[in-house]
C-alpha cells in the first residue's frame, strides 16, 4: 500500500487487544455515530473579538503561551503568545472522525519551553468527550504550511506520540506526505473521516509551501504565503503563480475566510515591525476573498522588487531583510 | 580620616606617636597599595560618627570595574525570572544599572555616581510602570545603603537625561516625580539649556556638582537633537547614551552628529578618557554581527564598554555616510543614515573577518 492509499483508506484503528479494559471496550462499544460534515455547509464559525497578543512587558506577561479558540465545535485555532515568541504564528486544529489534522506548530522546541503537545492532547481530549471518543481511535497529522522554523519547530515534540504522524523537513518529504506527484499543480484531497481537506501547492514565499482549503469550515489557509502583514515574496514568480491558482481556486470553490499564519499589522492599517513583541491593536487574522482579490490585482502591476500596501497586507516583493517599513522617528533638520 | 581618633592596636609605636595626617586602617600611600586604594573607604571603619569626606582625587582613573556579565534575557521572554534591574557596582561610588531585557527589548543602561555633597542618575530606562521596573526603589536602595556607609543623612538626588525625547531613556523619569530632595533637569530642549547655562548650545560645556566631583555636561546633539554626554573625571568615564554606543546608531541629523563627534575627540584629548560607556548594547561579540531590535534573547552580547580611540573609526565613517541613505556595518558599531531601522546591506563589508556566531538553539 503506498503512502496514498494509506492516507485515504477508512483508518482502521488498533486492533483490540485482549487485555483491554471493560470501560475501553464498553466505549468502544457505544461509539456514537459519524459526525456529518458534508451537509449544511459552510459550517458556521466564529474567531475571537481580540487574540492574545502579548504585553508592554513580556516577563509580566500571565496569559497562557498559547491561546487556543474553537471556531466552531470541530474546528480549533491555536495562536502563540508574542511573549513566548515575535512570531506568534497561528495554526489551526481540524477534527475529522478518524484523524485530526495540526496545521503549524508554533516558534517553540522544547516541552519544558512551553508545552504545545499538551494542548494539542487537551484539545482533543476535549473534543472527544464532547463528542464520545477515544482520544487513542484518532490519529493525529501533524503538518505545516512551509518550511519555516516558526512553523516546524514543535514537529520533536511529537516523536513519541503514539498514533501520529508528522511531515519531514525536506520539499520532498512535505511533498510525498501528501502524496502529491507534480506539485504546485496537483491538488490532493485528505480524508479526516468525512471532512475533507484540499492540499496544493504555493510557493512564493519559499519553494516548499502549500495552501489548504477546509471543505466543512470553507477556509483557505495560506500560510506565509498571503497573511495579514508583510508577506515577503522571495521569488516573484512562483508567488504569482500560486495567487492565480488561489484566484481560479476561489473562482470555483465557495470560501469563508482567507486566514495567514501571522498578523503584524494595526486596525489601521499601521506596520508593526518585525520581532515586536506587543501588538495591542491588531488586525483580525482572517481576509475575505475580496481582499485577495484586490492583491492579485495589485500584483499585476507590480514590475519591480519593493514593499507594496494593497490596503490588507504588504507585498515585499524581494526585500526580505533589506528594508522594513518604518523609519527613525527621532529624525530632525 | 585625619579628624578620626587614634587608638589602633595594629599600628606601630611609631605610627601611633607620629603628628597628624594620621591612617587608622594603614596608610594608602605606602608603596605595596596600588594607588586606588585612596579612594576606598566606605567599608571602614564600621563605626562613623561623622559624614565621611570622600577623597575624590585620584592619579588617574579611579579604580573600577564592570566584572559580572550582563543579564541578556531568554528564549521565552514570558519565562524569564532575572532580576528586572540588574545593579552592578562599578566602585564605591558608581553604579551602573541595566534594565532586565524580557521588561523591555530596548534594555537601557542606568549610571548612578555619587560626590561628597549628593547624586547623579542619569537616564532613566524605558519602562514607566514601577512594578515592571521598579527603578525608583532600587535607586533608593542604593542610595540608603551608601548612606548608612558613609553616615549621612541627605543625599540630594540629580537626575538627568542624555536625550529628553528618547522614550528608551526617560519613561523611568515618572517614577521619581514626587521624590523629596530631587532635581530633576527639565526634558524641553531650551530648559534643558537654561539648567545647564549652555547659552551657546550646542558649543560649550556645562557642569553638575556632586560635591568633590564635578560631572560635566557636553551636548551631543546627531542621534537626538537634545542629546548630551556626561564626563565624569573622577573615574574618567564618558557617558553617551544614544550617540555612542556599542549598536545600531541611528543618526537622526549627520551635520550634528559629525560635528559632536568632532567636539567628544577635541574633549577626549584634553580630558583623560577610561572608557566610553553608552545607553545600549546591540552588537554581538563578533564583528560587524548585532542583534535585531525587539530581541528579548542576546546571550551573545559584547561588552559595554568602547575605547575612547573608538571615537575616530565612528568620525571616519560617518563622515563617509554623511549626505547618503545608507547604513554602514563596523566591528563594534553599525551607522543608520536616513534609512530605516532595520535597513539591510546585501553587501559585508571586506575588511571585517566573517565570523558566525553560535545559534542560540
Amino acid at each position: 500500500m503506498d503512502r496514498r492509499t494509506f492516507l485515504s483508506a477508512a483508518a482502521v484503528t488498533a486492533t483490540v487487544s485482549g487485555s483491554i479494559e471493560g470501560a475501553s471496550a464498553a466505549m468502544a462499544a457505544v461509539r456514537p455515530d459519524p459526525i456529518d460534515f458534508k451537509s449544511n455547509l459552510p459550517a458556521t464559525g466564529t474567531f475571537p473579538q481580540k487574540w492574545i497578543c502579548g504585553s508592554a512587558s513580556c516577563m509580566d506577561n500571565t496569559d497562557p503561551p498559547v491561546h487556543v479558540h474553537w471556531y466552531n465545535p470541530h474546528t480549533a485555532i491555536l495562536r502563540q503568545n508574542k511573549a513566548y515568541s515575535y512570531e506568534a504564528p497561528f495554526a489551526p486544529l481540524y477534527f475529522g472522525n478518524d484523524r485530526v489534522l495540526l496545521l503549524d506548530e508554533g516558534f517553540v522546541q522544547l516541552r519544558n519551553d512551553w508545552d504545545l503537545r499538551s494542548v494539542v492532547d487537551s484539545c482533543i481530549e476535549d473534543w472527544c468527550r464532547r463528542n464520545g471518543r477515544d482520544p487513542a481511535s484518532l490519529e493525529l497529522l501533524v503538518a505545516f504550511s512551509h518550511l519555516h522554523i516558526d512553523h516546524y519547530a514543535a514537529t520533536n515534540q511529537f516523536a513519541d506520540r503514539p498514533n501520529t504522524r508528522y511531515m519531514g523537513l525536506t520539499h520532498e518529504e512535505m511533498v510525498g506526505f501528501w502524496g502529491m506527484t507534480n506539485f504546485p499543480e496537483e491538488r490532493v484531497t485528505l480524508d479526516l473521516g468525512g471532512r475533507e481537506i484540499l492540499i496544493w501547492g504555493s510557493p512564493g514565499h519559499v519553494i516548499s509551501e502549500f495552501a489548504y482549503y477546509d471543505s466543512y469550515t470553507q477556509i483557505l489557509y495560506t500560510g506565509d504565503m498571503f497573511y495579514r502583514g508583510r508577506c515577503y515574496i522571495s521569488f516573484w514568480e512562483p508567488w504569482f503563480a500560486s495567487m492565480q491558482r488561489l484566484i481560479a481556486f476561489c473562482d470555483t470553490h465557495p470560501v469563508t475566510h482567507v486566514m495567514g499564519c501571522h498578523v503584524e499589522i494595526s486596525k489601521d492599517g499601521k506596520d508593526y515591525p518585525y520581532g515586536l513583541t506587543y501588538q495591542p491593536d491588531e488586525a483580525p487574522v482572517e481576509m475575505t476573498v475580496q481582499q485577495l482579490r484586490e492583491a492579485f490585482a495589485m500584483a499585476k502591476t507590480i514590475t519591480k522588487p519593493g514593499i507594496y500596501f494593497t490596503g490588507t497586507v504588504f507585498l515585499c516583493n524581494q526585500t526580505r531583510h533589506l528594508t522594513t517599513i518604518d523609519r527613525n522617528p527621532y529624525k530632525y533638520t | 580620616m585625619a579628624e578620626m581618633t587614634m587608638n589602633n592596636a595594629c599600628l606601630t609605636e611609631k605610627a601611633r606617636a607620629a603628628p597628624a595626617p594620621s591612617y587608622p586602617n594603614g596608610n594608602p600611600n605606602l608603596p605595596y597599595n596600588p594607588p586606588g586604594v585612596r579612594n576606598t573607604d566606605s567599608a571602614i571603619p564600621l563605626h562613623r560618627n561623622t559624614p565621611v569626606q570622600h577623597d575624590y582625587r585620584s592619579d588617574g582613573p579611579a579604580a573600577g570595574t564592570l566584572g559580572f556579565r550582563w543579564t541578556y534575557g531568554s528564549n521565552v521572554a514570558a519565562k524569564n525570572r532575572d532580576p528586572r534591574v540588574q545593579v552592578v557596582q562599578y566602585n564605591e561610588d558608581t553604579f551602573v544599572l541595566r534594565q532586565n531585557v524580557c521588561v523591555h527589548w530596548e534594555a537601557p543602561f542606568t549610571y548612578l555616581l555619587f560626590g561628597n555633597k549628593g547624586a547623579l542618575l542619569i537616564d532613566t530606562g524605558a519602562t514607566t510602570d514601577p512594578r515592571h521596573y521598579p527603578l525608583r526603589e532600587t535607586v533608593d536602595a542604593i542610595i540608603t545603603r551608601w548612606a548608612k556607609a558613609r553616615n549621612r543623612r541627605n543625599v540630594p538626588l540629580t537626575i538627568a537625561l542624555t536625550s529628553g525625547e528618547d522614550i528608551a531613556q526617560n519613561q523611568g523619569l515618572q517614577q521619581f516625580a514626587d521624590r523629596p530632595d530631587t532635581t530633576i533637569v527639565p526634558k524641553p530642549l531650551e530648559l534643558m539649556k537654561a539648567f545647564y547655562r549652555l547659552g551657546s548650545w550646542p558649543s560649550g560645556t556645562g557642569k553638575i556638582d556632586l560635591g568633590d566631583r564635578i560631572v560635566e555636561v557636553i551636548p551631543t546633539p546627531g542621534t537626538h537633537k537634545d542629546g548630551v554626554s556626561f564626563y565624569d573625571p573622577y573615574c574618567d568615564l564618558l557617558f553617551t547614551g544614544d550617540f555612542l554606543y556599542p549598536g545600531k546608531i541611528n543618526i537622526s541629523n549627520d551635520k550634528d552628529f559629525i560635528v559632536s563627534l568632532q567636539r567628544i575627540k577635541a574633549f577626549i584629548v584634553g580630558n583623560p578618557v577610561k572608557w566610553i560607556l553608552g545607553g545600549h548594547i546591540e552588537m554581538m561579540f563578533v564583528p560587524g554581527r548585532f542583534y535585531p531590535r525587539f530581541a528579548t534573547y542576546k546571550p551573545y552580547e559584547r561588552v559595554l564598554e568602547i575605547t575612547p580611540t573608538l571615537v575616530d573609526e565612528v568620525l571616519k565613517y560617518a563622515q563617509l555616510v554623511q549626505g547618503k541613505a545608507m547604513m554602514q556595518i563596523r566591528g563594534d558599531f553599525v551607522l543608520y543614515n536616513g534609512v530605516s531601522p532595520d535597513q539591510r546591506n546585501a553587501d559585508w563589508p571586506g575588511d571585517l573577518p566573517v565570523i558566525d556566531p553560535p545559534r542560540p538553539f
